[in-house]
């Protein structure tokens, strides 16, 4: 077996022209069978993930980050529950059934019928992303869902049924999510709204991959190699987005994560430098630096320095400071005209927003490009008031009224306007026939980072979220155990009420430590 | 893409009939399908395999689809289709075409699981077998053509996870009859589905590239099969959001024509490169310059002796991932321009056992890589089309013998004999096959259109014991 002292003199010349390339360090293309890294496995940005997943463990949990991650977790589950409903979950979920088999896990919502874990993520993760409505994270992604679902699903039919608590179960969100804000360090690119791969596709499945990974408690090796068979499966382009493919990024994500995970743990090996190297995870960005994570000793979460955007209605997160300025640019319309809504009386709507082509759609024909439209929000909120699940329907899309206001509807591109979301704005001028110009601007929405949903609030979607598709009991249930997740003994009792049973049919299970 | 309003790809799949596949064609499309099945079964023999395997058999209800190789054992299709995808890939052994890409290994699998789950009564012909077949190696050489970064060694993207992909999922659709509008929407899903980085090439992880490439190709079918519905426009370049582009810095996409008499398949103009042992296709060249000097060599020193040679010059076109002084795994010793040369001086061949553990240690070859340089001369281009392979020993007499390879056999301007690529397929069958079943695979490819029903090719993998 080679190794550093195998050297040859040959061999050793040629490390030292290796080094003064200044290239070797910054890009650290090391050709695997260099065995320098041999003596030295964490001098590698994929080895440092590697240790870190491995050694994260949940003393270094801090109370805010086990706080927002809650809130995360809870939101998650509501977004997940109604998106079952939705035309893109039952096309998935028929799909996976032919996949059925003795290992299963739950399909939310659903007592009906299980699917192996691996197709129980996919199908969950569909559905936390098939509105469009669950969180963001600055830089851009949606976290939550590439990870939860996979965590759950896992810990339904864990190895040899070993019982998970909730505070492995958190330890391992905060380990998946962690990876992906990590990686979207790595490049300048992510700072801004994405263009070329859609970030859930990229970092969605490290995270899952190295959540999983710590829920199975991989050693490091595995660890590694989980990352490196994960970056295989990353990357899906924008233009899906607005689609009704766009869920199933975030369903992949957690499924081939998961997949990833579970192969390492087979033993399957990948590239160990696969963080490391531009034609490994910088494939997927023009500007790549990958850096080393913190040491382990207390650990600085960037959940702590960074929360996360809890959506109010189910839309792209831009469109969410366009409804602000909307529905407040409408409350003046109606105080200075008798509140009556001058629909009539409007000459055109501008739009001050920033340049996000994918969410640039002035007429819109479907509800996923709906979603994706700063003029249909603009123009719903005009005429609502307010934004909801409901506004999103066929019927509300298509409607004359709308289709009216739309047709006045323009974009104005300020070049201040930066698209990223920690500091884009949106300002929405309505124009009166008899000249008259009522403005707002909105810097922030509620819901956003800078103004977090209060508790009452992100209780309130997760019940409205969950109306319908659980049972009280169920619901409450939920709300209950994700609260006290760090002290619950047995976490499957999550899905147990994420299924539809109700609190009284497992009451040995509600035990808290 | 979309002029006059519909989608050039999705119409070419849907539209495409057995009569458009010339003589030429089928020719060539057959030869594939029987090394690609060889070489997926010596595959089923792999550790990479074992792995693929044993957690796909998590999963293995409404189990209808074969394995290669393993009597008994069915899964569903897609985890079907992954496992032999990754069998077929699992020793580098499989088609390389240009620009490059692996492609039988992205279709096939696909293709012989979808063919069991199909219902009796609807079972495709060998005809329309051979036809989707083409189907999806069409979309993947016309897909390359978009880009002329696609024309040389890669880079950044493994092209059989981004190309084969869409292939698989094309030929897919082909084969399950879906309409245009699927065919579409087929190929937005898969697009979501592709892509994979090359840093996971010399590793463990490489099989699964074109694993997952068939294995989703066929997802998205069957989920467009089932309403799902994806971007229209995905293969078109949209600037601001990409689509396909996403995998390119440089990207042009061109309409297909219409399938019909001026509808030439790509495989008619170029054909594709068999290998002859496990490697990377770059190291055909080496090796076969390498043989060349060794009997130079020889015929000068009576015998092939190491110690007379001082060093050992590599002249190979610049290409990192087969660039390895001292692998130590068969994946990387699979992608190093180095251990190939070495290893064709030392034995006078290389086949299947060069790769294996005890051969990779030997003292004799690490003596040999000891010696070896490597100089990119600039005329020797990173592209299957246009480099070479030289191997110049400088002895300590100061002598010096040089070999040169331009096209090693094997490659398509100097393609295998049908005798020399029926000795490849017995060779890698006889691993996991009895002689009747291995002649019985031979006969049913060869008369391929006339088969009435294709998913009798499948009922040969297993061995069957009575």
């Amino acid at each position: 077996m080679a190794s550093v002292l195998d050297s040859s003199p040959k061999q050793k010349k040629k490390k030292k022209k290796r080094k003064e390339n200044s290239l070797y360090f910054k890009y650290r293309e090391i050709s695997s069978s260099s065995s320098f890294l041999y003596f030295f496995p964490s001098q590698t940005v994929t080895g440092n993930f590697a240790k870190v997943i491995h050694g994260l463990n949940a003393n270094q949990l801090t109370d805010q980050v086990i706080q927002r991650s809650k809130r995360m977790i809870l939101d998650t589950l509501g977004v997940g529950l109604l998106g079952t409903s939705t035309e893109v979950c039952h096309k998935v979920a028929q799909y996976s059934k032919i996949y059925c088999s003795d290992l299963s896990s739950t399909i939310w919502g659903h007592l009906d019928f299980r699917l192996p874990p691996l197709y129980a993520a996919f199908v969950n993760g569909v559905a936390v992303h098939s509105m469009d409505f669950d969180d963001t994270w600055h830089p851009a992604t949606h976290p939550s869902g590439a990870v939860l679902p996979a965590l759950i699903a896992l810990s339904e039919a864990f190895p040899q049924k070993k019982k998970i608590s909730g505070l492995d179960l958190l330890l391992a969100f905060n380990v998946g999510i962690e990876v992906q804000g990590r990686l979207l360090h790595f490049s300048r690119e992510a700072r801004n709204i994405p263009k070329r791969f859609h970030p859930p596709a990229v970092v969605g499945v490290m995270g899952s991959a190295a959540a999983c990974a710590k829920l199975l408690a991989l050693d490091q090796l595995e660890c590694k190699n989980a990352l490196a068979i994960a970056a295989s499966y990353a990357g899906a382009p924008l233009a899906n987005a607005a689609t009704q493919i766009k869920p199933l990024h975030v369903g992949n994500a957690a499924k081939h994560g998961l997949e990833a995970a579970c192969l390492a743990l087979q033993g399957l090996q990948g590239n160990k430098q696969i963080l490391d190297m531009e034609s490994g995870m910088g494939a997927f960005y023009t500007d790549y630096s990958p850096q080393n994570l913190p040491t382990l000793q207390s650990y600085p979460w960037l959940l702590d320095q960074q929360d996360v955007a809890i959506k109010r209605f189910p839309a792209h997160l831009a469109t969410h400071w366009v409804a602000d300025a909307a529905s407040s640019v409408r409350r003046k319309l109606l105080d200075s005209s008798e509140n009556l809504f001058p629909l009539d009386k409007i000459e055109k709507v501008v739009l001050k927003v920033p340049e996000v082509k994918y969410v640039n759609r002035p007429s819109p024909a479907s509800e996923h490009e709906a979603r994706h439209s700063f003029q249909f929000v603009a123009c719903s909120a005009l005429l609502d008031g307010s934004m909801s699940v409901q506004s999103f329907t066929s019927e509300n899309v298509h409607r004359p009224a709308l289709r009216a206001l739309l047709c006045k509807t323009q974009l104005e591109h300020p070049p201040d306007n930066t698209p990223s979301f920690d500091s884009l704005y949106c300002e929405v001028s309505v124009t009166l026939r008899d000249g008259n110009t009522i403005s707002d601007r909105c810097t922030t929405f509620y819901g956003h980072w800078r103004k977090p949903l209060k508790k009452e609030d992100l209780e309130k979607k997760f019940q409205s979220n969950a109306l319908g598709i659980l049972p009280t009991e169920a619901m409450e249930g939920i709300i209950e155990t994700v609260h006290s997740l760090e002290k619950v003994e047995d976490c499957s009792v999550l899905s147990t009420f994420l299924s539809g049973q109700s609190a009284r049919a497992l009451p040995e299970k509600l035990r808290f430590l | 893409l979309w002029i006059k309003g519909y989608n050039f790809f999705a119409s070419f799949i849907q539209a495409a009939r057995p009569e458009h596949l010339s003589q030429t064609v089928r020719q060539r499309s057959k030869r594939m399908i029987l090394d690609s099945i060889g070489v997926g079964l010596v595959g089923s023999t792999t550790p990479v395999f074992d792995i693929a395997l044993r957690y796909c058999r998590l999963y293995s209800s409404v189990a209808v689809s074969s394995v290669y190789g393993k009597p008994g054992v069915k899964l569903s299709p897609t985890l079907a289709a992954f496992t032999n995808g990754v069998a077929t890939h699992s020793m580098d052994f499989d088609d390389t075409w240009h620009p490059a890409t692996h492609p039988s290994g992205a279709v096939l699998p696909a293709l012989l699981a979808a063919s069991q789950m199909l219902p009796p009564s609807t079972k495709p012909s060998g005809l329309e077998f051979l036809l989707a077949f083409n189907v999806g190696l069409e979309v993947q050489g016309r897909l390359m053509h978009f880009s002329t970064e696609a024309h040389d060694i890669p880079k950044r993207f493994h092209p059989p996870s981004v190309v084969g992909t869409l292939g698989s999922a094309a030929a897919a659709a082909k084969l399950l009859s879906l309409s245009s509008a699927q065919c579409c929407h087929a190929l937005g899903i898969a697009a979501s589905l592709a892509g994979a980085p090359m840093a996971n090439a010399a590793t463990q992880a490489k099989p699964l590239h074109v694993g997952n490439a068939t294995r989703l190709g066929l997802e998205a079918a069957l989920l467009a099969a089932r309403g799902m519905e994806a971007n229209p426009l995905i293969l078109d370049d949209i600037p601001g959001c990409s689509g396909f582009s996403a995998f390119y810095t440089i990207y042009h996409p061109k309409p297909l024509s219409a399938p019909g008499e001026h509808h030439e398949f790509l495989l008619e103009k170029q054909d594709i490169a068999f290998k002859r042992f496990p490697a990377h296709l770059g190291m055909h060249w080496v090796v076969d310059a390498a043989l060349s000097v060794r009997n130079l060599f020889v015929n000068y020193a009576g015998s092939f002796s190491p110690s007379l040679i001082r060093s050992i010059v590599l002249r190979i076109p610049v290409s990192k991932y087969i660039n390895r002084p001292f692998p130590s795994s068969e994946h990387q010793a699979r992608h190093s321009f180095q251990f190939n040369a070495c290893a064709a001086l030392l034995d006078g061949e290389v086949g299947l056992g060069s790769f294996s553990e005890s051969s990779i240690q030997r003292q004799e070859l690490r003596e040999l890589l000891d010696k070896v340089v490597v100089e990119h001369p600039e005329d020797n281009v990173a592209n299957f089309d246009k480099m070479y392979g030289e191997v110049a020993l400088l002895l300590h007499s100061g002598d010096v013998l040089t070999g040169k390879c331009d096209t090693f056999y094997g490659h398509w301007r100097k393609p295998l004999s049908k005798e020399s690529l029926l000795k490849k397929f017995r060779s890698n069958a006889s691993h996991v096959l009895p002689e009747e079943k291995i002649e019985a695979i031979i006969t049913l490819v060869d008369n391929l259109e006339n088969l009435s029903d294709s998913s009798q090719l499948t009922s040969t993998f297993p061995h069957m014991e009575h």
